[in-house]
């Protein structure tokens, strides 16, 4: 009996026991680090930066590991940012520089690329990453393998003919139209270089993660689906993108990707030092957090802000002064203050302010409900006596679609309820899971007024593309041929031939498209949100805002 | 015992089979009425960027847009000829997706399944040796009280006080040996009740009978009596119970599972049949049949050995039921 109470009180008082040993520990660790900081410091070499396993918890693991399924997953974007390289590195700011790929030219009307390689680079299945195995990559990048359930990259140039092998170390690479996105392109998430004899397997076998051969500075040890990936770091390594400052091989001995679903739980054990870094935080917890010591990192990727685009095929969005009134009533500020924090950024154009060729808009977002409500009188919506706006009996509706992959969505919509509630409008909100909303909501879909976007790109060039339905283009605003003027500054954008020509053009398409009130910016997106144990540093957020620890050390301070 | 029970056997084989093809075919239609499919939700990611012509395109090049009786007939002699064929999800075959998780359900479900027995045998036990007026009252409340409760408030309490309060295991490392007790413990709790509920009366309807009373005028004492006299008559009903539960294990490992973070059958199937993955799902529905049907076999062909009255006549196993005592089915 005594034995049983001795050991109840020994297991009830040692996870405070533990807590005061890490405390201490902690505390002596930062005296140490105190008497070595300082010029000693900074002369500290690699070699002691060496070693450290760090656990990442996720909220998901993605479907397949198929490398051309999965590239640009939220999530399996992770894994792949460490295990595969690219032929360039586009940073925060989208600024290209060499990586595999040393350097390249292209020709005057921008239809043909040439790359040169580095030398000596292989992937980890011994096969050497030559200008044959970038051609199979670009290849496969373009067309995928359909009938073996391999999908082409979606954002790849759809403009690609083909790439050819001239020498070991150098791709020539044609392209039927001018494309100026194609050298952007080659940094984002979704070009990864892929070992050409993963490349030739079936997708059964390219499905097992294990099997998959890149040539980055970390390979696959383990993993389990729906559980764990953990990596360990290749020894031979000598590659890395000259832009983050460090060429050889990472520091950190192994990565772990621990899916936990539930968001609590993940922040609370990176609080509890069960873990290094937890993916996906809610905002409202983050300043608590800051204000705990832990890092807080909420990068920008380049793409599209989180916003509408509008169906200018329903009533009553076909309206010019409608769509304009829905631009002058939002409070874009209160968004920020309400669900989120300062660390999210206004929008000033439809696309992120970090992307090059992102000209400020914010004039023509500014929040201003009397001229909301003049354009809404004049379009003839006129109150009622519960404050909505009736025309010819009709009620002015808008129904929102609640963006199932972005967690915050929901919020924001009721926010927009509230807000566009007070000039007359009645707001629908509705919330579908992922596989009903892939069904029901697409733009300019029957019953879809305002179709809200998340979307990552590299290259500002391929937006009016998108916008409209030129080229296989995805017609964002349902608006088909009838817009005249934003299909000639399509037209004219992809002519371009180089950057200095298409910027004048960008402003203009940016300035019209919010004008026209086609593109209803919310807020600047941050899609990827860290919560990371002060021991790790070093990390760095490429331009999808991805987080590589390549560079990255951790300290014993913590644990 | 040879002739009428090979019949007998070879019967309720077949009977077997039917039921776990029938579960094939109903889950395929089931799925496949539904609307959207695994591939075109993941197309249809804005982030990919496909248009509704590329996305018909690749649809179109992996046949899942063929006439459902089609898909229906190469999915059917492909389980026949024992292929399970690939995710549509994952594009993994579904045999190493399954053998993947297999073990950690498998290890949760036997290590329940042993603690249930413990727990209801001794409550039960202690129902026959307590005072009937301290202890054996609130004993016999124990198997209502367990079931009334669900499975994830057990779960959840569980990981507050042992995984958070004590520090017992990590709550992001499941599979650790402590994690596994305490899951194991959350899901044999139900299971235990449903034993002990039976076990309990049946462990009544032997103590009255006169064999009892003889072995306890000879003086026998009470644990004595209760090893080898009481229990083995009266466990008849409790592998009827047992090998219904078995199923149920299976089902309420995907709550425990989910609850405690655990990676098996359960939450694969979670992440099926959120995604539709048609070929995952039927491979599991045909598993559980398997694994229901084969159970319900072993307890027939336990019986005779646990009470040599049980006897094959003709075709028909006169199994007692879980809700009548033993004593039913003596001839």
């Amino acid at each position: 009996m005594t034995d049983r109470a001795s050991l109840l009180s020994l297991t009830r008082f040692s996870p405070a026991r533990r807590r005061l040993l890490r405390a201490t520990s902690a505390m002596t660790a930062l005296a140490l680090l105190a008497t070595v900081a300082g010029p000693a410091a900074t002369f500290a070499n690699d070699a002691k930066k060496e070693g450290g396993d760090i656990t990442f918890l996720i909220d998901s693991l993605g479907d397949t590991w198929i490398p051309n399924n999965s590239a640009i997953s939220s999530f399996q974007g992770h894994i792949w940012g460490h295990v595969a390289d690219k032929l360039l590195y586009v940073d925060a700011d989208g600024k290209v520089s060499p990586w595999i790929a040393e350097r390249w030219e292209q020709n005057v009307d921008a239809t043909e690329f040439t790359l040169h390689l580095k030398p000596g680079v292989t992937f980890s299945d011994g096969t050497p990453l030559d200008a044959a195995a970038v051609v199979a990559n670009l290849d496969i990048w373009y067309a995928g393998r359909k009938k073996d359930g391999i999908n082409p990259i979606g954002l790849f140039p759809k403009t690609y003919e083909r790439a050819e092998a001239v020498d070991a170390a150098t791709v020539k690479v044609s392209f039927r139209k001018p494309t100026l996105g194609f050298i952007p392109t080659l940094g984002y998430h979704g070009s990864i270089l892929i070992s050409p004899k993963t490349l030739a397997q079936p997708a059964s076998e390219q499905a097992d993660l294990s099997r998959t051969a890149g040539s980055g500075p970390y390979i696959v040890e383990s993993w389990k689906e729906g559980d764990h990936v953990t990596l360990v770091k290749r020894k031979d390594y000598n590659w890395g993108p000259p832009a983050v400052g460090h060429t050889g091989p990472a520091f950190l001995d192994t990565i772990t990707y621990k899916l936990v679903t539930e968001p609590s739980l993940r922040v609370a054990s990176v609080q509890s030092g069960q873990a290094d870094v937890a993916y996906n935080a809610s905002p409202q917890e983050l300043s608590s957090l800051k204000d705990e010591g832990f890092t807080v990192a909420t990068p920008r990727y380049l793409g599209f802000v989180n916003g509408f685009a509008i169906n200018t095929k329903l009533a009553p969005y076909d309206d010019v002064k409608v769509r304009q009134a829905l631009q002058a009533g939002i409070n874009r500020q209160e968004i920020i203050d309400t669900v989120y924090t300062p660390d999210w950024k206004l929008a000033t154009s439809f696309i992120q302010s970090n992307v090059p060729g992102a000209t400020d808009q914010s004039d023509l977002l500014a929040y201003n409900p009397e001229k909301a409500e003049k354009l809404l009188d004049e379009a003839g919506w006129v109150k009622g006596a519960d404050g909505v706006r009736v025309k010819d009996g009709k009620p002015l509706l808008l129904t929102l679609h609640s963006n199932p992959y972005l967690a915050t969505s929901k919020a924001v919509d009721e926010l927009l309820s509230q807000q566009l509630g007070k000039i007359g409008w009645k707001v629908a909100i509705r919330a579908y899971d992922v596989v009903t909303f892939g069904e029901k909501v697409k733009f300019g879909g029957a019953a879809v007024p305002a179709y809200e976007v998340t979307r990552s790109f590299i290259d500002a060039g391929t937006v009016a593309g998108i916008l409209t339905n030129a080229n296989n283009g995805e017609n964002w605003f349902a608006l088909d041929e009838r817009d005249t003027t934003i299909n000639d500054l399509r037209d004219k954008i992809a002519g371009a031939s180089t950057i200095e020509a298409r910027l004048p053009l960008l402003n203009t398409l940016q300035k019209y498209v919010l004008e026209q009130g086609y593109f209803i910016p919310r807020t600047q997106i941050v899609q990827r949100v860290y919560v990371q144990s002060p021991a790790l540093k070093g990390e760095v957020y490429n331009g999808v805002a991805y987080a590589s620890y390549y560079t990255a050390t951790k300290s014993e301070v913590g644990q | 015992m040879n002739s009428p029970y090979l019949t007998y056997a070879g019967k309720r084989l077949a009977q077997a089979a039917i039921v776990i093809l029938l579960a094939y075919v109903f889950t395929f239609v089931v799925v496949s009425i539904l609307p959207g499919d695994p591939i075109t939700s993941v197309l249809r990611n804005p982030q990919n960027g496909f248009t509704e012509e590329e996305i018909a395109q690749i649809v179109a090049a992996q046949g899942i847009d063929r006439p459902v009786l089609e898909q229906l007939w190469s999915s059917l002699s492909g389980f026949l000829t024992g292929d399970l064929g690939l995710s549509m999800r994952s594009s993994r075959p579904v045999t190493t997706m399954i053998a993947e998780v297999l073990p950690s359900t498998l290890i949760l479900a036997t290590s329940a399944l042993a603690l249930a027995l413990v727990l209801a045998v001794v409550v039960a036990y202690g129902t026959q040796v307590l005072p009937k007026r301290y202890g054996q009252g609130l004993l016999r409340a124990f198997p209502s009280l367990f079931l009334s409760v669900p499975n994830f408030v057990i779960g959840l309490l569980l990981i507050h006080l042992f995984g958070f309060q004590l520090g017992l295991f990590r709550v992001i490392n499941p599979d650790s040996a402590w994690a596994t007790f305490f899951a194991a413990v959350t899901l044999a709790i139900p299971i235990s009740a449903q034993i002990a509920e039976v076990l309990i009366a049946s462990l009544d309807h032997e103590a009255g009978q006169d064999y009892i009373a003889v072995a306890r005028g000879r003086g026998l004492r009470q644990f004595h009596l209760f090893t080898r006299h009481l229990l083995k008559p009266s466990s008849l009903p409790v592998v009827t119970v047992i090998a219904l539960t078995i199923g149920e294990l299976l089902g309420g490992s995907l709550i425990t599972e989910t609850v405690f973070g655990r990676t098996g059958i359960g939450s694969l199937v979670q992440r099926s049949v959120s995604t539709q993955d048609l070929p995952v799902l039927q491979a599991v529905v045909s598993l559980a049949a398997v694994v229901f049907v084969l159970a319900n076999l072993i307890a027939d062909l336990v019986y005779p050995l646990l009470d040599p009255r049980v006897k094959l006549s003709g075709t028909r196993a006169l199994r007692p039921s879980a809700s009548k005592p033993a004593g039913a089915t003596s001839p």
